[in-house]
């Protein structure tokens, strides 16, 4: 047995290793068959109490059943984003390929757009729908042919057309990065869950929202305008007050109640110089406690050093805190012309932790990014750290001389579609329209924000070129239809190898399952998206699978006729079949490779399964099917192979 | 169970028979794709097409009826899954011109219906959208929001406070359901699937799985030709070339006769490169026992060790084609429509290529050893 041992381990590791990666896609399955019961039963009392109920009220409240079910267990989330991804042709979504209209943004920049301007612009356009060069080179090339010098339309008289068309390519593809920005940020606050958003080349943009069952909905999300917001953020000693007044409602306790507990709460804040979301090593109260009497405080941490009532929300939290928030009686505790906004983007913490920064600023904006005419991100010469400028017009000028002029030493903060992107402090009145924005933390922050000021004013013109939605009861059919398949697939073939070679063959369906279970286990463990093609991958690795058992039992089989020993069969058989089934894999994984890079999502899906099924056809027909039917001769069972 | 243990068949003696089987089935695919030609899914040739779920039967007749007429022109209609299921399909990316007063006249009837008399102007018009222009932002947005319900693509040209401007788009799909939805109040329906593909994507794509499928073809004629020799690798590809062109020969002359949807879209160039890989992992299992016995008998003329090869590996071939072929075929009746053709070009692809590693890879390699009077040693 000891020669066995290394092997041994090999094999129980790599099936131990995929049952704990698989583990919480098979949780997920149970936690959502369990919560859509609860759902259904929930529908027919509440359908019960009040059978006129109207579609919107009835998925509202069932909203916040689903909400409190998953508030409840925090493991549902968790298992939730560790499952097997489902692409988008299984659960159901949509898939956008956006590209930005040059010409639009030409149009929309250009200094004087004549009726020359629009003729040529029109011609360029007309030409790129049939050639690979850009609108940008096409333009500057006509504009070339008719003698007409770019500087008249774009950019400053003492430069030339290069320079100019030049900076113009630059535009466009920065409008690009405003989009994806512009989509990202809404795509956020939508609510998809994994949503995907990636840039293909200079001027496209994938964007993939599973689960997105109201198409409609989903297109206005992609469109490419945004609302820039200039707001004014609390002070630190209203917003703890406030803070304080949700901490109560969550609690349960009425208002009378709020002075006795006072005293604690203020402390807790203090005590939380630290940003750790539930530090009560200096309260009396254990852990427990403080979740129950401080529900707020105990996830929206405070750091009261910092002199501001900025809210500190771990990650996972968010959405929890954003839900509190919702509820209708913590609605009424908050003044109406106030509100809470998170940050766009979280920041880490020395040991991991990440964080989301929760603001309150008032409802209505001071000032609206139409007036923005620019902005850039450089680095500051005397403090060589990054900056962004920002320009205003004339009007926005003067609007932002009052507004900085009364509240400096205060913050405001810079809002993109409800979010909040940064909330620099007013040092003092600007005049002139032009501003500074200090304390960025590197290039990618400072580049970000430049973006963001940019997308309020200058829209990036997108177009859909390409899209495709899938609706939940037909992915719902291709996951039954491709299970069935695969299901009976596998017996078949299984069934058909115990027929043909007998002890040998039922060791090979064995090993069949566990190849399944290893392409299962490593789409898991990769993160890699399961999709229809990709199931039709499985079961068509199914039936290769067995091509490597079945050369090594032909050719055991031939070893047995020249009169070895079952023992030494075996060997000589899994020696000789060794170059055909490498050389023959190997091709047929490289044109799985190609497959890869040529194919978009499902079409990837199928090479990636196609890829793992081999390499995990691979181990079980060398490895575990080798080490079963060493140890069961090894035992002194008669091994048959038909 | 054993099948072919003593088999000694002299395949490759036969060779000529075979070359006539495959150059009829070659004649017959040039031929199919010459007269017929392919036919290829949206993802290739762009257009739209929606697939809608009804909650009665509805016949394609019917449906004929009520689209024929939107202004789309040729509009393909199809039975999708079951009775209540309908593909509607049209080359049309946009909504044509002749249509747009039409569809104009719809947006503006809508917006007179939500305030009558209401002052607006057009600001700007494109293929593909409106902008119009109202007195105050709040008739706006109250406008935008109440297009779109009516399944107009509505939106804000800003989203600036004081924003008067409201853009409305409307694609192929969404004109089709606008008019189904009119028109079939009683019978509603869901959208299964919406695909809208661009002419610049499709010509792309089409690029691309040329460049894949001659891609992997020279991949494995540089890893055999390392492997193996150079000729091994040569006869294998043009066992590739043969596999390729007579399954989509078949794809031609069968289209419209089957009732499978045989258009070439990406699913099916998948599964052509999937052949490519089932086919040539047939020849080099060959080519492998090949190489195995020219090592073992040097002296014996390589007809002689070809047929051995073959016929000693003939029980392993018929064994693995049998089962991914059982299921290929269970992909074929229960993976639906979606991978229907996917998995038809499987099963013809695996018995085409099976056939090819024997009939034409290894018979090409022994009509270059013959004639250039060479040997092969490993």
């Amino acid at each position: 047995m000891k020669e066995f041992r290394f092997r041994l381990i090999l094999i129980l590791g790599a099936i131990a290793l995929s049952l704990y990666l698989l583990w919480p896609t098979f949780q997920d399955y149970r936690n959502s068959k369990h919560t859509s019961e609860i759902l259904s039963e929930k529908e027919k009392q509440i359908k019960e109490a009040n059978p006129k109920i109207s579609k919107d009220n009835l998925k509202d409240l069932l909203n916040i059943v689903e909400d409190s079910i998953k508030l409840a267990d925090p493991s549902i989330l968790e298992n939730r984003q560790q499952r097997v991804k489902l692409g988008l042709d299984l659960q159901g979504g949509m898939r956008v390929v956006l590209e930005v209209n040059t010409a639009k943004l030409l149009e929309k920049i250009a200094k004087n757009p004549d009726d020359t301007f629009k003729k040529v612009l029109n011609d360029a356009t007309a030409e790129s729908n049939l050639s690979d060069e850009s609108v940008v080179d096409i333009f500057g090339r006509i504009m070339n042919q008719r003698d007409i010098r770019i500087s008249r339309y774009f950019g400053r008289i003492t430069q030339d057309d290069d320079e100019i068309l030049d900076k113009l390519k630059q535009d466009a593809e920065d409008a690009v990065a405003r989009a994806m920005e512009i989509i990202r940020n809404r795509v956020d606050q939508y609510g998809v869950s994994e949503p995907s958003i990636q840039r293909q080349g200079t001027r496209r943009i994938i964007v993939e929202l599973p689960g997105v069952a109201k198409e409609e909905e989903a297109k206005q999300l992609l469109q490419g305008t945004a609302l820039l917001e200039f707001r004014l953020v609390k002070e630190p000693e209203f917003a703890y007050s406030v803070m304080e007044r949700i901490d109560n409602v969550l609690a349960g306790k009425t208002l009378e109640d709020t002075t006795a507990s006072d005293t604690t709460t203020a402390e807790t804040a203090s005590a939380d110089t630290t940003l750790a979301e539930n530090d009560t090593t200096q309260q009396q109260l254990s852990e427990e406690e403080f979740k129950k009497q401080h529900p707020f405080f105990a996830v929206v941490g405070l750091n009261t050093e910092s002199g501001s009532a900025d809210g500190y929300v771990l990650d996972k939290n968010k959405e929890n805190v954003q839900r509190m928030l919702n509820r209708p009686d913590v609605q009424n505790a908050i003044p109406n012309n106030i509100e809470f906004l998170f940050s766009a983007k979280s920041f880490t913490t020395q040991d991991g932790q990440s964080f989301f920064t929760l603001y309150m600023v008032n409802k209505e904006p001071e000032l609206t990014g139409g007036v923005i005419t620019d902005a850039i991100a450089t680095i500051d010469q005397m403090s060589s750290n990054w900056i962004v400028s920002m320009e205003m017009n004339g009007e926005g000028a003067t609007q932002w001389a009052r507004i900085t002029g009364a509240n400096v030493d205060k913050r405001i903060a810079i809002i993109l579609d409800g979010v909040v992107f940064s909330a620099p402090v007013v040092r003092n009145k600007i005049t002139g329209g032009r501003s500074q924005i200090e304390g960025m933390a590197g290039a990618s922050e400072a580049k970000l924000l430049e973006i963001v000021l940019k997308a309020g004013a200058l829209p990036a013109p997108v177009d859909i070129i390409e899209e495709r939605t899938v609706g939940p009861s037909l992915g719902q059919d291709s996951i039954n239809s491709g299970f069935m398949s695969a299901l009976l697939g596998y017996i078949f073939v299984g069934a058909f190898m115990i027929f043909w070679y007998r002890k040998s063959g039922s060791i090979a369906a064995l090993s069949l399952t566990f190849s399944v279970l290893f392409i299962l286990g490593i789409l898991a463990g990769f993160k890699a998206t399961l999709t229809l093609p990709g199931i039709a991958g499985i079961i068509l690795t199914i039936g290769m699978a067995v091509d490597a058992n079945v050369l090594i039992f032909e050719r055991i089989r031939e070893e047995l006729a020249t009169g070895k020993t079952m023992k030494a069969a075996i060997d000589s058989g899994f020696a000789k079949a060794y170059s055909a089934i490498i050389d023959s894999n190997i091709t047929t994984f490289f044109t799985g490779l190609i497959l890869y890079q040529f194919g978009t999502g499902p079409i990837q899906g199928f090479a990636l399964t196609l890829m793992i099924g081999i390499v995990a056809s691979l181990f079980s027909a060398l490895v575990i099917v080798r080490v079963m039917a060493n140890m069961l001769v090894a035992k002194g069972v008669k091994l048959t192979i038909g | 169970m054993r099948i072919f243990e003593n088999l000694n068949f002299d395949f490759l003696g036969k060779r000529k028979t075979f070359y006539m089987v495959s150059a009829l089935l070659f004649l017959i695919g040039v031929l199919g794709i010459i007269v017929r030609g392919f036919h290829f899914g949206i993802d290739f040739q762009g257009g739209t097409e929606i697939v809608l779920q009804f909650e009665k039967p509805v016949s394609v007749a019917e449906m004929r009826g009520y689209v024929e007429n939107i202004g789309l022109g040729n509009v393909e209609l199809k039975t999708f899954g079951g009775e209540t299921g309908i593909l509607v399909r049209t080359e049309l990316q946009q909504v044509p011109k002749a249509i747009y007063p039409q569809v104009l006249d719809n947006i503006e009837k809508e917006i007179n219906k939500t305030y009558p008399g209401l002052p607006y102007q057009i600001v700007d018009s494109s293929a593909t959208s409106v902008t119009f222009s109202f007195p105050n932002p709040d008739t706006t947005n109250a406008l935008v929001d109440k297009l779109f319900e009516s399944g107009f693509q509505t939106g804000k040209i800003s989203e600036e406070p004081d924003n008067r401007q409201m853009v409305a788009r409307v694609g192929i799909a969404d004109w089709i359901k606008i008019n189904l939805r009119d028109k079939m109040q009683d019978n509603p329906f869901q959208v299964l699937r919406e695909e809208q593909v661009g002419p610049k994507i499709g010509k792309e794509l089409k690029q691309d799985a040329v460049v894949a499928v001659l891609m992997s073809l020279l991949v494995i004629l540089i890893y055999l030709g390392f492997r193996f020799k150079f000729i091994f690798a040569v006869g294998a590809v043009v066992a590739l070339f043969h596999d390729v062109l007579i399954t989509l020969g078949l794809y031609a002359a069968l289209y419209d006769i089957l009732p499978i949807n045989l258009e070439i879209d990406l699913t099916v160039v998948a599964a052509f490169l999937t052949l490519v890989g089932y086919s040539i992992n047939d020849t080099v299992i060959v080519f492998d026992r090949v190489r195995e016995n020219l090592k073992i008998h040097k002296t014996k003329p390589l007809l002689e060790i070809m047929n051995m090869s073959i016929n000693k590996t003939m029980s392993r071939t018929i064994l693995t084609g049998g089962t991914t072929l059982i299921t290929v075929f269970i992909l074929l009746m229960l993976g639906g429509d979606v991978l229907r053709a996917f998995a038809f070009t499987l099963f013809f692809g695996i018995i085409i290529g099976t056939y090819s590693s024997i009939f034409v890879a290894s018979a090409l390699v022994l009509e270059y050893a013959q004639r250039s009077k060479k040997k092969f040693t490993f």
